[in-house]
């Protein structure tokens, strides 16, 4: 066998590294550059905010925007109050027992269920026991649920981030802890549970799976006027558009992938902003 | 006559043994603490000292494998027995590095009392501030700046802080947990300054790894080795005539 010397290993490995790293960033860039290389021309206003038209072939992608946008927000509205709820118990009332463990482990498995059972779920308990029908509530159910794992981990990342002196000073004044939560950790960790809030509506915005069966409708010629209408959604709708429909001009698909792409990545944009936006005025 | 100087107990220590996961870190215990004294206690790392002070206003009830055995009595009530808000409200605490809230300088000092339902005034919370303040020996440095953030003072300015914010919520006694291991001698200097003048108005436990600390504010001592008390009496005593020879041996640094 022969033997490297240090400073030629340190070299290949460094190389090495480099690569993997920049390997990673490829399929990035060239997902976003096809998509905006096919769909950037179908991007007018009218596209953004007007009905579909000649069995989807032309028109715009509007009902699928807007009823994205009410599964999103209505599933995020569900999910943040009960998930930061779970995570403060958690972190900080919870003692080290057997509850506390089985919780834990049921949130790591929730976390790893395939996002179609989720939908299936959703179909069997939403749809029909509770008999909402395929609707904006069944479907934003099914992604709270499915979501929850994410905002108590989350959450409770930002709570334990607030230094363990604080809450010992506070209480060590007599101050209770619920009143320690509320005036210290809370405002403390708050900047990180939003951070992880809009995360996790980027993340939910492109999920197809869980409301194929639970929220999607394949074509809604009006708005939604209840939160027990079904509705278009993006995903489904790029879905539907690139295999059910034969002879569907290009553009629109990449168009219609673009505008996701983009509605998800601002989300993001913005987390990231926000994040780096608090991490300066943090006071400690 | 009125007796200025009579000796009652604030604090009565029965027989009290502290538990960390089992193993014994205070073992029975008994001591007292005279109003309006300093009580220092020294005493080696692992001597039980900040156990004791901790089991004094039950900081350690938070701590899960945590246990304790016997009685305490704060003016003869169980403390054990009491809401260990209460407690705390009463017996207030310095712990050993200054920890200000994230808040402003002002926040930092209403916010106990206001929690705990002592001030709804602004007027009120004013005078907190300024009465506060100037029992910690820090108004002058920082009545131009209440509303900066507590973050930005130096250490020393701190720990006053953290003093003032006890001072604030009227408590009977403070325990110091070592608190001045992470200042400079003179901020050191102006925090015992503070504790020499506090005790005229409260009863004061102090846990120092500083032997000399000890000589220079403390009115009585205690020496604590391996979870035992080994011997308290008067400082000057003590550090002169000490009764035991590992209190001489530590005093005079032949260990710990």
């Amino acid at each position: 066998m022969f033997k490297l010397s240090p400073k030629l290993s340190q070299k290949i490995f460094y190389a090495l590294l480099f690569m993997a790293t920049l390997l990673v960033i490829t399929p990035a860039a060239i997902i976003i550059y096809i998509i905006i290389k096919n769909g950037a021309s179908a991007i007018t206003w009218e596209f953004l905010t007007s009905m579909p038209k000649d069995g989807m072939r032309g028109g715009g992608i509007f009902p699928a925007i807007v009823g994205t946008l009410c599964i999103v927000l209505c599933a995020i509205s569900l999910t943040l109050p009960i998930g930061v709820c779970a995570a403060i118990y958690l972190n900080e009332y919870a003692k080290d027992n057997l509850l506390t463990r089985i919780i834990k482990l049921a949130i790591v498995n929730l976390a790893g269920v395939p996002s179609v059972v989720y939908g299936l779920f959703g179909l069997g308990i939403f749809v029909m026991f509770m008999n909402f029908g395929v609707s904006i509530i069944a479907g934003a159910l099914t992604l709270s649920i499915m979501e929850l794992p994410v905002i108590i981990t989350t959450a409770r990342g930002a709570l334990s981030g607030v230094p363990h002196s604080f809450r010992e000073a506070s209480m060590s004044l007599g101050v209770s802890r619920w009143q320690t939560i509320r005036h210290i950790v809370l405002p403390n960790a708050l900047p990180g549970i939003l951070t992880g809030a809009i995360l996790s509506i980027a993340r939910i915005s492109g999920e197809t799976a869980p409301i194929l069966f639970t929220a999607a409708a394949f074509y809604v010629p009006h708005m939604p006027t209840s939160i027990y209408d079904q509705v278009m959604a993006l995903p489904y709708h790029l879905y539907i558009i690139s295999t059910q429909i034969p002879n569907m001009p290009k553009n629109i698909i990449f168009g219609t992938a673009l505008v996701l792409l983009m509605m998800v990545l601002s989300m993001s944009l913005i987390a990231i902003v926000a994040r780096i936006y608090f991490r300066k005025t943090r006071k400690w | 006559m009125v007796k200025i100087m009579e000796k009652i107990d604030k604090i009565k220590v029965e027989n009290l043994s502290c538990f960390y996961g089992g193993k014994l870190a205070l073992e029975a215990l008994n001591i007292n603490v005279v109003k309006n004294e300093i009580l220092t206690i020294i005493g080696p790392a692992n001597s039980g000292k900040t156990s004791f002070l901790r089991t004094l206003n039950r900081m350690n009830d938070f701590d899960a494998n945590y246990a304790r055995k016997g009685a305490v009595y704060l003016d003869d009530e169980n403390i054990f027995y009491m809401n260990p808000e209460k407690l705390r409200k009463r017996v207030g605490m310095l712990f050993a590095m200054p920890i200000p809230l994230p808040m402003s300088i002002y926040e930092n000092i209403v916010y106990a009392p206001k929690r705990l339902g002592l001030v709804s005034k602004k007027s009120d919370m004013d005078d907190i501030v300024k009465e506060a303040l100037q029992e910690a020996s820090l108004w002058n440095e920082v009545k131009d700046r209440l509303n900066s953030s507590a973050m930005k003072m130096s250490g020393g300015q701190q720990q006053r802080l953290c003093i003032a914010r006890i001072l604030a919520i009227k408590p009977e006694v403070i325990l110091f947990d070592e608190p001045s291991s992470g200042l400079d001698p003179i901020s050191t200097a102006k925090v015992e300054e503070s504790m020499i003048e506090l005790k005229k108005k409260y009863t004061i436990v102090l846990v120092t790894n500083n032997v000399k600390q000890a000589s220079r504010v403390g009115d009585r001592t205690a020496f604590f080795l391996m979870g035992k008390l080994i011997e308290v009496g008067k400082t000057g005593e003590i550090f002169v005539s000490p009764k035991e020879k590992q209190t001489g041996d530590y005093i005079t640094g032949r260990f710990g």
